[in-house]
């Protein structure tokens, strides 16, 4: 895929003036982008630096907002967003796991209807399926119903405005951009490798855990990364299923700056955020590498 | 172990997992399925509750004669229609260069900006944008909530891009070079129209994600630009009204409709890829 050739004798035959075009081509993105995304990123960062002072911000170097943000009632919604992103996104990983499994092996012929089927949900309003999710978790609602008659639960269910709530929903809003990069992995992973295991005799689930599941890890990362990531900063599905008693970071950040106007403080937990996503970056990073290492 | 054993086994694991997709698709359908029932739901005077008192088809009508939430879709389409055709074209440059800068380092540079922009979280991107804006004095309207919406969509459009332009062939540039076209020339008659496909697909996805934001446009939007669901966010504080669902079904059946055209141009882009390929050899 990445090991398509690249053009060097191309470019090397080519005169220089010619060069023009393919250094326009990068160029002109990369100024769009760091008008309308690297600026105002960085004016965060500066920003989190700076004193706070009612709905602006004097500018200097004080590591206050930090500290603010890293105590009490602020480094617990912080821990809260990090813990509830890596349970929610390991559970998307459990769910998608056989989903992606089944669509890449099992599916035969229908495997596209299968991804198209996978992936519809996805393309409608985010915010009115989540809303719909208050419909099926309310108090009488479809869920009650259902798990009553399957006698999985006796009598009323109060989901709406709990954890589980917001996992169900972190779950269900992430689980098309986990299965996609699990399928791929799946469907690229030669028969072969899994007959020669089975002639070996190693048994289904032997197989599984030693050959399968190791060679899925690029795709586990991508998975993670794709949802655990967004996670961070997810704010509508907490709102509105968690009520107010889940406050999570995105909300958190977002009323810093909407509502209490305190743009240094709300700057430094935007950047608390980044540094989180850039750890889950690099751990995963470390993942897929050692898995290059041992493939190699 | 006995073949026996194994042969039941094995429909015992195919069977689960077959039960186990099907679930999936019922969970992911269901708020899907839910919002459209309740577009047709009478309500409770007028109000969206999780009771089902009835059939209607007053909402659509009432939806379309909401004056508020007409504009709201209104500039929903504007915005994302500029969006996508920024999106477009500087994710259709971006993928380009990913694949063919001549210098290995600036592809590396480039793809590492390309996943930044991915994985930055909405709320953060929101945030900045907001204090960007103030800070340097541009005053909000449509213009800096369709700068602020393209980001994410230009790393997918150049993702869709880079994918196919992977796939080209560089002896087919550089035959044409050797015959004396000239760089300009070569990308427009003979990159350009292989690329095509691939940068309509990613235009119309950039569409599709550029209609449905939410948290960027939240903070960007001004009494007077004001999307669909920033409008759909905020009415949902006094109740939200069953025109809401119906303004959605509506929209999401356009939506489908446009990545239908996209699912058609990304298959034509891979039959088109294989007959000029064959043509060649």
């Amino acid at each position: 895929m990445i090991s398509a050739s690249q053009p060097s004798q191309l470019t090397s035959k080519r005169a220089p003036s010619a060069r023009v075009a393919d250094h326009l081509f990068a160029a002109i993105p990369t100024a769009w982008l760091a008008i309308f995304f690297l600026a105002p990123l960085a004016f965060t960062v500066v920003y989190s630096f700076g004193n706070s002072l009612f709905g602006a911000v004097e500018l200097g170097f004080t590591l206050k907002n930090y500290q603010t943000a890293l105590s009490g009632f602020y480094l617990s919604t912080f821990l809260r967003t990090v813990q509830f992103a890596i349970t929610a996104s390991a559970l998307c990983l459990a769910v998608a796991f056989p989903v992606a499994y089944f669509i890449a092996r099992k599916a035969g012929r229908f495997r596209t209807l299968a991804l198209v089927l996978i992936l519809i949900p996805y393309f409608s309003s985010f915010l009115v399926r989540v809303m719909s999710w208050q419909i099926l978790l309310a108090r009488g609602g479809v869920f009650e119903v259902v798990l009553n008659f399957l006698h999985l639960h006796e009598g009323p269910l109060d989901l709406l405005d709990t954890k589980t709530a917001v996992f169900i929903g972190m779950v269900y809003a992430y689980l098309p951009i986990a299965i996609v990069p699990l399928f791929v992995v799946l469907d690229r992973m030669p028969p072969a490798l899994l007959e020669a295991s089975r002639d070996l005799g190693a048994s289904r689930f032997q197989t599984f855990w030693a050959v399968t599941l190791p060679m899925a890890r690029p795709g586990i990362a991508t998975a993670v990364l794709l949802t655990a990531v967004p996670m961070l900063g997810e704010m509508v599905i907490p709102k509105l299923l968690g009520g107010s008693r889940g406050v999570l970071m995105g909300q958190a950040i977002s009323s810093q700056y909407l509502q209490s106007q305190n743009y240094a403080l709300g700057s430094a937990m935007a950047v608390l955020v980044l540094i989180a996503v850039a750890v889950v970056v690099a751990a995963l990073a470390r993942l897929t590498k050692g898995f290059a290492e041992v493939a190699a | 172990m006995s073949v026996r054993m194994d042969g039941r086994q094995k429909r015992i694991t195919d069977a689960g997992l077959t039960l186990w997709f099907g679930l999936a698709i019922l969970f992911l359908f269901a708020p899907l399925a839910i919002s459209m029932i309740y577009s047709f739901n009478v309500g409770v005077v007028g109000k969206q509750t999780s009771n089902f008192t009835g059939w209607t088809l007053e909402w659509y009508p009432a939806a379309w004669n909401d004056l508020a939430l007409r504009r709201s879709v209104q500039t929903s389409l504007y915005v994302a229609f500029w969006a996508a055709l920024i999106a477009l074209g500087m994710g259709a440059s971006l993928g380009y260069a990913l694949v063919r800068h001549p210098s290995p380092q600036v592809r590396k540079w480039l793809s590492g900006l390309t996943y930044i922009l991915l994985i930055v979280p909405e709320v953060v991107i929101g945030v900045s944008l907001l204090l960007f804006y103030a800070v340097t004095g541009i005053p909000l309207g449509a213009a800096t909530l369709i700068a602020g919406i393209t980001p994410a969509a230009i790393a997918v459009t150049a993702l869709i891009v880079r994918a196919r332009a992977l796939t080209l062939d560089p002896k087919l540039e550089e035959a044409a070079a050797d015959l004396g076209s000239t760089r300009l020339k070569t990308l427009w008659f003979i990159v350009l129209p292989q690329l095509l496909p691939a940068i309509l697909a990613g235009g119309l996805m950039s569409y599709a994600f550029c209609f449905d934001n939410l948290v960027v446009a939240a903070f960007l939007t001004t009494p007077t630009v004001n999307t669909l669901p920033v409008y759909l966010y905020g009415s949902l504080q006094y109740g939200p009204a069953p025109s809401v669902y119906a303004a959605a079904t509506v929209v999401f059946l356009f939506t489908v409709t446009l990545l239908g055209l996209a699912a058609l141009c990304f298959q034509l882009s891979r039959r088109s890829g294989r007959v000029r390929l064959g043509d060649v050899r």
